[in-house]
C-alpha cells in the first residue's frame, strides 16, 4: 500500500513520504496537506521563537563554516550558504550568503531520496553527501553542494546542507568561472551524487582526488572542511532545539514554516499585483571570435535569447515559460533546469516571498520545462554541453523578474516595492605565482558589490547590492592584496554606470590594479552574466539601460618609472572618450575598451595595470523627468558628466561659486525642446513597421550571432517562432540563415 | 492593518517622502486601500476625465472611455484598445547605427548596432519617452502587460466592472490589418 499524508509515519520510507507530500499538495493545494497551521495557531509565540532560533543556527553555521574554510572567497566574501531541510528535502530556512542555492540544495536532497540512496548506500548520522555535477542537477563545478542527514532518537528528522564556491574547480582553465570550457569534460572535478564521507569525516580518497585534480587543493579542502563544520553546527544546534521544544513541535513547525511561506507569497501576489500576462525579452552577448579560445569550434560570437513569459492566474498561481530560449553554446554558459529554478527561487524571494525564505513560495509556480537543447535545458539533447559558469545566462534572465514585479507593484500603488532590473556581472580572476611564491588562482569579489536597481521613489544605492547574494560585499582591498600579487591603485565609483532615467540605478565601481611581485599573472575577465556588445533590455518607463562592460589593461607599462619619479599614476578609469589607460600611462600593449570576456593573450608582469569596471544597476523613468537637483548633485560628486546632464537629462547648469547649480528656467525650456525634437524625429509605429519588416526579412545589418540565435530560438520553440513570423508578416517557411560554416 | 495618508503616498510617488516614513511603508503590512488611493492620486494628475481602471505605468493608464477600455497617456493622448500592444499606436525612434547610438552612449559605452537596436517609444501628444527597448532586429516589441481586468476587479477586488471584455491579445489582429 502506498503512503498517503495521513498514513505516513516516521518509519515510512522517505521516497514514499516525498511522493505522498506531492500528492497531498495536488489534492489539497497546501504543502504537506496542511490545510491548517495548527502549531502557529495554537502557540504563535513559540512558533515565531523557534523560527528565529532555526534561522540563527543557520547563520551560526555560516559564520563558523566561512572561517574554517580559509579561502578568500568564503572567509572574506562569505560566498557560501547553509540550510536546514525537512526529512523530505524542503528547505525550511537558510543562512545569509549565496541565497541562490537554497532550491538547488533542496532538489539535491530530494534527488538522493528519489534515486533510492536510503536503501543503498543508506543514510546514517555522520554521512556526508555531495554533488556538483550539472547532469544531476548541480549548477557548475566550483559550487560544491553538500548535505548531511540529521538523526534524532534514531530517526532521520531533517537535513543540513551547504554550498561553497571553491577557488579552483579543476576545469581546463584555472579558477572557477569556466566561461571558456568547451564541453562538460573540461568543466573540472565532478562529484556526481556521491557519499564522500562517514562519521563526520571525509574519505581519504575524496581528499586525494581534490589534491590531484584542483590547482588550489588546500583552499578547496579548506572549503570542504568549512562545509562540514557548518553542517555539523546545524545538526548539533538542532539537537538542542529538539531537546528543548520537543521533536513533535519542531517537526510540525518546520513543515508549517514552508507552507506558511507559500501562503504568504500567494497572498502577496494577490494583494499586490494584477492577474494577466507579462512578456519580457532579454538578450546577452558572448563575443569570442578572434580571441584566445580552446577549440576551433569556439572561434565564434554568440547571442543568447533569454525570454520570460509569465502569467498570473486568477488563483494567484504563476505560470512561467522560457519559450524562445536560444540553443546551447560551446562555452560554459549553459544551465540545467533544476539550477535555473533554484535561481528563480532566489529572485522570487527578493521580489515577493521574503518573509520566511524557504521552499514554500515557488511551489505556487508552474514552470514549463524550457525548450530541450536550449541554454536553459541542455541535456540530453546536447549531453556534452559545458556549464562552467552556468549562472551567466541565468542571472541575466533573472534580472527580468525585478522589473516585471516592479511594474506589477506600481499598478497597485505599492511604489515602495518597485525595482528596475539589475546590472551585469563581469568577474575578475587571477592565476599565477603570488608574492609568497605560492601558485594561486581564484575569483576576486569585486562583482559582488554592484549598484542596486532604481526604486520607484529613489535612485539605487552605489556599490551595495548583488543579484546573486544579499551580502553585497566586495571584501577588503587589503585582503585581496594578501592573496593575489596585485596592488589596488584605485576603487572608484564609476560615473554614469547606473543607466539614465528619472531615477538611476546605483552606480558601480572601477577597480584599478597594478600587478606586482609575480613572475607572471593571468587575468581572466570572466562572464558571470556580463554584456559587452549589447545593453540590457531594461528601458523601464523610458529610461536608457546601463552601459556595456568594457574593461581595460596595459601590458609592459611605464608605471615603474612613474613611481620612481613620484609622478601621478593611474587611479581611475577615465571618461568613455578619454580612457586613463591610454592617456595617463604608456604601455607596449594598451587595451582601453576590450570586449569581454577574455583571457589576456599572455601573462601580465610587474607594473602592468588592469582597469576592471563593475556594473551599476538599471534606471527607470523618462530621463528628462529627473529632478535637476539630483543631476546637479551627481555633477558635483563626479558621478555624471555635463554631456549626460544636458543632452540626456536636459539640465542646464551654471557655476556661480565653483559649484555647479541648476538653471531651472533654462532647464524647463531645454526639456520642452527635447520633447518637441522627439516628436519631430520619431515616426508612427506603422510607418516604421512597414520598413522594418523588410529589413528583418532581408536580415539586414544583423550580426551572424543574432541570426544564429533567432534560428535556434524559432526552431526549438515552434510556437514562439510562429509569433515572430506573424508579427513581421514573414513567409510561413521563413527562417533566419546563419553564415555557412 | 496599516493605512497611510494620501499625502504621504503622494510624497512617496514624488520621491520626497522622508526615509523613515518610507521604511515604515516598506516594513508594514500592506494597506488594503492603497490601490484606490493611488488611482485617486493619479486621476487628479492626468489631463483627462475618463476613470482610470488600471495605472499601466506611471505615464500610461487603462481608462474607461465611454464604455471602451483604452490606453491613454497622462496628457490624454489615446493609444486604443488595451488588448493591443499600445506601442503600435506610439511614435517610435530607433537608434540602429553608430551615429544615432552615440547621442546616448559614447566611446566604449556604445553597444554594437549590429547586435542591438534602441527603440524609443514616444507619446505623440506630449513627447514623453514612454519605454525604451534594447533588442536585436527581429524581436517583436514586448507587450509588457496584458491585464485580466475582469478577473482583477471581480475576483481580487470584489467589485466587478459593469461590462466584461474578452481576455485576449489582439495585437496580431492589428498587424494583420496592416499586412493587407
Amino acid at each position: 500500500m502506498s503512503a498517503t499524508a495521513s498514513t505516513m509515519t516516521s518509519n515510512t520510507p522517505l521516497r514514499d513520504r516525498m511522493h505522498a507530500n506531492d500528492e497531498a499538495f495536488k489534492t489539497t493545494g497546501s504543502l504537506f496537506g496542511l490545510t491548517a497551521l495548527t502549531r502557529k495557531e495554537d502557540d504563535p509565540g513559540t512558533y515565531e521563537a523557534v523560527w528565529h532560533i532555526l534561522s540563527n543556527l543557520c547563520n551560526t553555521a555560516w559564520a563558523t563554516g566561512c572561517k574554517v574554510s580559509s579561502s578568500p572567497i568564503a572567509a572574506e566574501g562569505g560566498d557560501a550558504l547553509w540550510g536546514l531541510h525537512t526529512a523530505t528535502g524542503e528547505a525550511v530556512c537558510i543562512s545569509r550568503g549565496i541565497s541562490a542555492h537554497a532550491g538547488l540544495l533542496s532538489d539535491m536532497i530530494k534527488h538522493f531520496i528519489e534515486l533510492g540512496y536510503e536503501d543503498y548506500p543508506g543514510f546514517k548520522q555522520g554521512d556526508i553527501f555531495e554533488n556538483n555535477d550539472p547532469h544531476y542537477g548541480g549548477i557548475h563545478s566550483p559550487d560544491f553542494d553538500m548535505c548531511m542527514p540529521i538523526f534524532y532518537q534514531d530517526k532521520l528528522v531533517a537535513w543540513a546542507s551547504c554550498v561553497s564556491h571553491v577557488s579552483d574547480s579543476g576545469s581546463v582553465t584555472p579558477g572557477s568561472i569556466g566561461f571558456l570550457n568547451p564541453d562538460c569534460y573540461s568543466d573540472g572535478i565532478p562529484i556526481s551524487m556521491e557519499r564522500v564521507g562517514e562519521h563526520d569525516a571525509f574519505y581519504p580518497w575524496y581528499e586525494m582526488r581534490i589534491r590531484s585534480r584542483t590547482r588550489t587543493p588546500d583552499f578547496v579542502m579548506g572549503d570542504a572542511r568549512g562545509r562540514l563544520a557548518g553542517c555539523i553546527t546545524v545538526r548539533e544546534r538542532l539537537h538542542e532545539v529538539l531537546d528543548k521544544y520537543s521533536l513533535d513541535f519542531v517537526l510540525d513547525a518546520m513543515n508549517e514554516y514552508v507552507e506558511d511561506s507559500r501562503r504568504y507569497a500567494v497572498k502577496r501576489v494577490k494583494t499586490q499585483t494584477v492577474p494577466g500576462r507579462i512578456r519580457k525579452s532579454q538578450f546577452k552577448d558572448l563575443a569570442m571570435k578572434g580571441k584566445r579560445v580552446l577549440l576551433a569550434k569556439q572561434d565564434i560570437d554568440c547571442m543568447f535569447n533569454l525570454p520570460m513569459d509569465l502569467t498570473i492566474n486568477a488563483d494567484a498561481s504563476v505560470d512561467l515559460s522560457l519559450a524562445g530560449a536560444s540553443g546551447t553554446v560551446p562555452f560554459g554558459e549553459n544551465i540545467s533546469p533544476t539550477a535555473l529554478k533554484s535561481g528563480l527561487m532566489m529572485g522570487y524571494s527578493h521580489v515577493v516571498g521574503f518573509d520566511m525564505f524557504n521552499s514554500g513560495p515557488t511551489t505556487a509556480w508552474n514552470v514549463e520545462m524550457p525548450p530541450g537543447g536550449s541554454w536553459a535545458n541542455p541535456y540530453p539533447v546536447d549531453y556534452q554541453a559545458a556549464s562552467g559558469v552556468a549562472w551567466a545566462p541565468a542571472v541575466t534572465w533573472l534580472s527580468n523578474l525585478y522589473e516585471v514585479f516592479g511594474r506589477l507593484f506600481q499598478m497597485r500603488g505599492f511604489v515602495e516595492e518597485m525595482a528596475a532590473g539589475s546590472g551585469s556581472i563581469m568577474t575578475a580572476e587571477f592565476a599565477g605565482i603570488n608574492q609568497t611564491g605560492m601558485y594561486l588562482t581564484g575569483l576576486t569579489l569585486e562583482q559582488a558589490s554592484q549598484g542596486s536597481p532604481a526604486r520607484g521613489y529613489s535612485d539605487g544605492q552605489n556599490s551595495a547590492w548583488c543579484i546573486y547574494t544579499p551580502e553585497g560585499d566586495f571584501g577588503n582591498a587589503e585582503v585581496g592584496e594578501l592573496y593575489y600579487p596585485i596592488l589596488f591603485l584605485g576603487r572608484n565609483v564609476a560615473p554614469d554606470s547606473g543607466g539614465f532615467g528619472k531615477f538611476r540605478g546605483g552606480l558601480g565601481h572601477t577597480a584599478v590594479w597594478m600587478v606586482y611581485n609575480t613572475p607572471g599573472l593571468e587575468y581572466q575577465c570572466g562572464d558571470a552574466g556580463m554584456r559587452s556588445k549589447t545593453v540590457g533590455n531594461h528601458g523601464m518607463y523610458g529610461a536608457y539601460p546601463t552601459v556595456p562592460d568594457r574593461p581595460g589593461y596595459g601590458h609592459k607599462t611605464n608605471l615603474k618609472e612613474l613611481i620612481e619619479e613620484q609622478k601621478p599614476l593611474i587611479h581611475e578609469r577615465g571618461g568613455p572618450d578619454n580612457p586613463a589607460v591610454t592617456s595617463k600611462i604608456t604601455a607596449e600593449l594598451a587595451e582601453d575598451s576590450a570586449v569581454a570576456p577574455f583571457v589576456t593573450p599572455e601573462a601580465l608582469v610587474d607594473y602592468d595595470v588592469i582597469v576592471h569596471p563593475i556594473s551599476g544597476a538599471q534606471a527607470m523613468g523618462d530621463p528628462i523627468e529627473r529632478d535637476p537637483e539630483s543631476v546637479v548633485n551627481d555633477l558635483n560628486e563626479g558621478w555624471t558628466t555635463q554631456r549626460v546632464a544636458r543632452e540626456i537629462h536636459g539640465v542646464v547648469t551654471t557655476q556661480p561659486n565653483g559649484h555647479v547649480a541648476a538653471d531651472h528656467e533654462a532647464t524647463a525650456k531645454r526639456r520642452q525642446q527635447i520633447r518637441e525634437d522627439r516628436k519631430q524625429r520619431a515616426v508612427p509605429f506603422k510607418e516604421w513597421w512597414l520598413e522594418e519588416r523588410k529589413k528583418v526579412e532581408a536580415q539586414e545589418n544583423m550580426d551572424n550571432a543574432v541570426r544564429v540565435m533567432w534560428e535556434s530560438s524559432m526552431r526549438l520553440s515552434p510556437e514562439y517562432g510562429e509569433g515572430v513570423r506573424k508579427f513581421w508578416n514573414l513567409p510561413e517557411d521563413f527562417t533566419f540563415t546563419p553564415d555557412a560554416g | 492593518m496599516a493605512s497611510f495618508d494620501k499625502a504621504d503616498i503622494e510624497k512617496l510617488i514624488d520621491g520626497v517622502l522622508p526615509w523613515p516614513a518610507t521604511q515604515d511603508m516598506l516594513k508594514s503590512s500592506k494597506d488594503e486601500d492603497r490601490f484606490d488611493k493611488y488611482v485617486e492620486i493619479m486621476q487628479a494628475r492626468v489631463d483627462f476625465e475618463d476613470p482610470i481602471l488600471l495605472p499601466l505605468t506611471p505615464m500610461l493608464f487603462i481608462v474607461n472611455d465611454n464604455g471602451s477600455r483604452v490606453v491613454k497617456c497622462r496628457c490624454g493622448q489615446c493609444f486604443g484598445d488595451y488588448r493591443v500592444n499600445w506601442k503600435l499606436s506610439a511614435l517610435i525612434y530607433v537608434r540602429d547605427d553608430e551615429e544615432k547610438m552615440e547621442q546616448v552612449y559614447v566611446g566604449r559605452e556604445m553597444p554594437d548596432p549590429g547586435w542591438i537596436q534602441l527603440r524609443e517609444y514616444i507619446c505623440a501628444g506630449c513627447g514623453a519617452q514612454l519605454e525604451v527597448e534594447a533588442v536585436p532586429r527581429g524581436c517583436p516589441p514586448d507587450f509588457e502587460f496584458l491585464p485580466d481586468l475582469d478577473t482583477f476587479y471581480r475576483d481580487w477586488l470584489g467589485r466587478p466592472l459593469p461590462d466584461t471584455c474578452e481576455f485576449k491579445d489582439a495585437t496580431l489582429d492589428q498587424i494583420n490589418e496592416w499586412a493587407k
